[in-house]
């Protein structure tokens, strides 16, 4: 979760309207070119908040097995086509087919593009303030930055149990009934200590009062200037007005054609 | 150990009735979503893509989902919200030790079933909703099935309170019939705001629906009933296998597996020791 100026200014809450906003419009509009204008927009800005390695890398992961798929499914079976390109056997290229995958292909990337900017940019702890000075329950913040904090621990763990499983000889080898006692072998020990860490951090947070209602304080103040305040009320309203546009122009009319 | 579950706050009579609606609330946001999504399907996708629809399916679902979140987060106690941030990891990490086996499923909601079979079907639901929310930050294209995450553990957490988890062949069955329910209300979202399956494998098959006629919503709802129920009865079953591994000392802690005796066996002797 890289940091620079322009994101440092940015209200957490900001950016993730922002984010969201774009998103839902883009789905809204659905127009090709406006995605691609989007896309390309938040790779630009990923590239200079320096955090275009991250995103772009985790995009690709989600994107390229969705388009593959896309370009397999519509490209090469949509029933409903009818300027039929090519033809091999029940297999037909359809220009509506491919226009399909080019208009879905291109909203999804710019959402994942525009979300993982958010979220590769943002500053969970600071999210988190904001959220929680915002009556969210404190509940929510400590599971989503317990959970991200507990993420690359474990993955340490789980390496150690490996090794300590392969040096009394363990091997991840073999049929699939080797690989899945391999498994067990991991996964239980992996999951009884988690537990059983979970247990006391329990009884940590009881005596510290996790759990008692009533107001929380923050130590930590994030900053949130006016100009930011109603550029989020512009932004929702603008998204409402795009959601409300797109569900006039076309609610389905029951039976009418 | 059993200490925290008593300490929880009892809300009153009227905040409890405040959730129990939220709780209804979501579920019907979900539900009506689902069925407004399949009758107004639109007839011709050739028109362009189905932004209505995945407008309709994003909002209805995530509304339910947070809805969902919002009833069962402020009264879940300490001892159960601190395995939540458990559930999610393992979601991810045996999720990802499955795919080294090769095995051609997603399994990625062992977490999930895991708490839903130790703390209930709220806990469940709660959890599949957060897992999806907090997954999302590395992956945005889950955060639309948090719907269907929140079923599945509510689900399971149901399964566990009519005791199907006291024997590890009834497990497989409760995975298989969750598996159902849950792929049919993912599948407008898949339909509708991906324009179909993330997978190359389930890609092939919804391809192959297609080409014999089928509309997309039908072709990638039956291509959810081929994969997700055999997917689910594995989870369901290395749930249980889990929950079996574990000590009892760990699982008599949870106020639902003694109420509902969940997990067959007696509770040991001394459970406050």
């Amino acid at each position: 979760m890289t940091n620079d100026a322009v994101t440092a200014r940015l209200h957490p809450l900001t950016a993730l309207t922002a984010a969201a906003c774009t998103a839902v419009i883009t789905t809204a509009a659905a127009s090709w070119p406006l995605s691609i204008a989007v896309a390309l927009a938040a790779a630009v800005l990923a590239v200079r908040s320096g955090a275009a390695r991250q995103v772009l890398a985790a995009a690709a992961v989600i994107l390229v097995p969705l388009w593959l798929s896309l370009l397999v499914l519509h490209g090469l079976f949509f029933p409903e086509g009818h300027t039929v390109l090519a033809q091999w056997g029940p297999a037909r290229v359809t220009a509506e087919g491919l226009g399909f995958a080019l208009e879905v292909g291109t909203r999804t990337t710019a959402c994942v593009l525009v979300l993982l900017l958010f979220s590769f940019t943002v500053s969970v702890p600071d999210l988190l303030a904001a959220l929680a000075a915002r009556n969210i329950p404190p509940q929510f913040g400590f599971v989503v930055a317990s959970t991200l904090t507990l993420l690359p621990a474990v993955a340490r763990r789980l390496d150690r149990i490996r090794q300590a499983q392969e040096t009394r000889g363990m091997v991840v080898r073999g049929g699939l009934l080797a690989r899945l006692g391999a498994l067990r072998l991991q996964m239980v020990p992996l999951v009884l200590a988690l537990m059983d860490d979970a247990s006391s951090r329990a009884q940590a947070l009881e005596a510290r009062g996790f759990a008692s209602p009533g107001p929380r304080s923050s130590y930590r103040d994030v900053a949130d200037p006016p100009l930011q305040r109603r550029l989020r009320v512009a932004a929702l309203v603008l998204t409402a007005a795009a959601v409300t546009a797109r569900i006039v122009a076309s609610w389905p009319a029951g039976g009418t054609a | 150990m059993s200490q925290p579950a008593l300490t929880v706050t009892t809300p009153g009579q009227a905040a409890d009735r405040g959730r129990r609606l939220l709780e209804i609330a979501g579920a019907a946001a979900i539900a009506a979503t689902y069925i407004f999504l399949v009758l107004t399907q639109p007839a011709d996708i050739a028109n362009g893509p189905a932004s209505f629809s995945a407008l309709v399916a994003l909002g209805g679902f995530l509304l339910g989902a947070v809805l969902l979140i919002a009833a069962v987060l402020p009264v879940l106690p300490t001892s159960t919200l601190v395995l939540i941030p458990v559930a999610l990891v393992l979601n991810v990490v045996l999720g990802q030790l499955m795919g080294s086996t090769g095995l051609p499923f997603y399994i990625d909601a062992i977490g999930t079933v895991l708490i839903a079979v130790l703390a209930g079907p709220a806990a469940g639901a709660a959890t599949g909703a957060l897992s999806s929310i907090v997954w999302s930050f590395f992956n945005p294209t889950v955060l639309p099935f948090a719907a269907g995450a929140a079923l599945i553990g509510f689900l399971a957490g149901m399964a566990a309170r009519a005791g199907l988890f006291r024997r590890f062949y009834f497990a497989p069955v409760a995975g298989f019939i969750t598996g159902i329910l849950a792929g049919v209300v993912s599948a407008p979202i898949a339909a509708f705001v991906f324009g179909g399956t993330s997978g190359l494998g389930t890609g092939a098959i919804v391809s192959a629906f297609r080409a014999m006629g089928d509309t997309l919503l039908a072709a990638i709802t039956k291509q959810a009933l081929i994969s997700d129920p055999m997917d689910k009865a594995i989870v369901f079953t290395i749930a249980a296998l889990l929950a079996y591994a574990l000590p009892r000392r760990t699982t008599f802690q949870f106020p639902f597996v003694r109420r509902f005796r969940v997990l067959a066996g007696k509770a040991p002797s001394a459970p406050d020791a």
